[in-house]
């Protein structure tokens, strides 16, 4: 199975594959604003977790956990923003996430927030 | 705008580095930002809008710049690339994300980061006055730009509640 990480910085994308990699997570797929995780979902059946910015160009995070739930995906999605408000949070799950990380976060927050997730993903 | 409008930025900037980049960094004593300098740092600037209105700019001196996003990555660079800008904006993106969830009272989004290099620059800030923090730390000295106006409610009910930021 395949981690898919949605965020438009580079350098972030760049972090959170370190540390993936450090969990033994080598299936790792990227795209850098909503719309490319929408298209790369319906197009792609081997993802098995999603971790998504919010504030993205084109389309935000929070609009692509919409159109993922929409179109009947159930793969798992973790927020990973800035967005720390609990209104924020709440919306998020409402909307389909199944998950908050709140940057900044550290190697350690990644792996006790995704360890659920990812036991299917290091297969 | 008042000095304890800087205190989310400030204990963001430390939470920040402290949790990302694991390097303590210290704050300096606030000042009133003069006219923009011409100096080649480079710039992360993101705005505030909502129930106030601002501009918050992250500055770092190229080699503190290539040494801070160098750490973000565990790469070393060597020169100003697409990656630096990328990393710095981020930074910027995280510190005003953080800080304004610590404004009680208040509803405020932040824009989308940019980063300039500086030479002929000017940022527009919309309140009257702007303030700098110094920063020192491990990785290098750099500064965090601050102007932030209330619009939508009291400024007593909008203060920050926090403890101090030295």
């Amino acid at each position: 199975m395949q981690v898919l990480i949605v965020d438009d910085s580079q350098i972030m994308r760049k972090i959170i594959t370190g540390v993936l990699k450090k969990l033994k997570v080598e299936n790792i797929i990227e795209a850098v604003n909503g719309k490319e995780a929408v298209d790369a979902i319906s197009e792609n059946n081997d993802i098995g977790l999603v971790l998504m910015d919010w504030n993205m160009p084109t389309m935000t995070g929070i609009e692509a956990v919409k159109k993922i739930r929409t179109s009947g995906s159930k793969v798992p999605i973790v927020m990973c923003t800035t967005e720390a408000e609990k209104e924020k949070v709440l919306e998020a799950i409402k909307s389909g996430a199944n998950d908050y990380l709140i940057k900044p976060f550290n190697p350690k927050d990644i792996q006790s927030k995704l360890g659920k997730f990812l036991a299917a993903c290091t297969k | 705008m008042k000095v304890e409008h800087l205190k989310p930025f400030v204990e963001s900037v430390i939470e920040t580095f402290g949790s990302m980049l694991d390097c303590p960094v210290k704050n300096g004593k606030p000042f009133v930002s003069k006219d923009d300098d011409q100096s080649n740092d480079i710039i992360g600037v993101i705005g505030l809008t909502g129930t106030a209105q601002g501009t918050v700019a992250l500055k770092f001196p190229v080699k503190t710049a290539l040494t801070v996003v160098g750490r973000m990555v565990g790469t070393e660079f060597k020169e100003v690339d697409t990656s630096i800008a990328d990393g710095v904006g981020e930074l910027v993106n995280i510190i005003a994300g953080n800080a304004k969830v610590k404004f009680k009272g208040h509803k405020i989004s932040i824009s989308l980061p940019t980063v300039v290099r500086g030479g002929v620059y000017k940022l527009n800030f919309p309140a009257a006055v702007r303030m700098t923090v110094p920063f020192t730390g491990g990785l290098g000295d750099f500064e965090i730009l601050v102007s932030f106006k209330p619009v939508a409610v009291e400024e007593k009910e909008a203060v920050h509640a926090g403890v101090n930021c030295g």
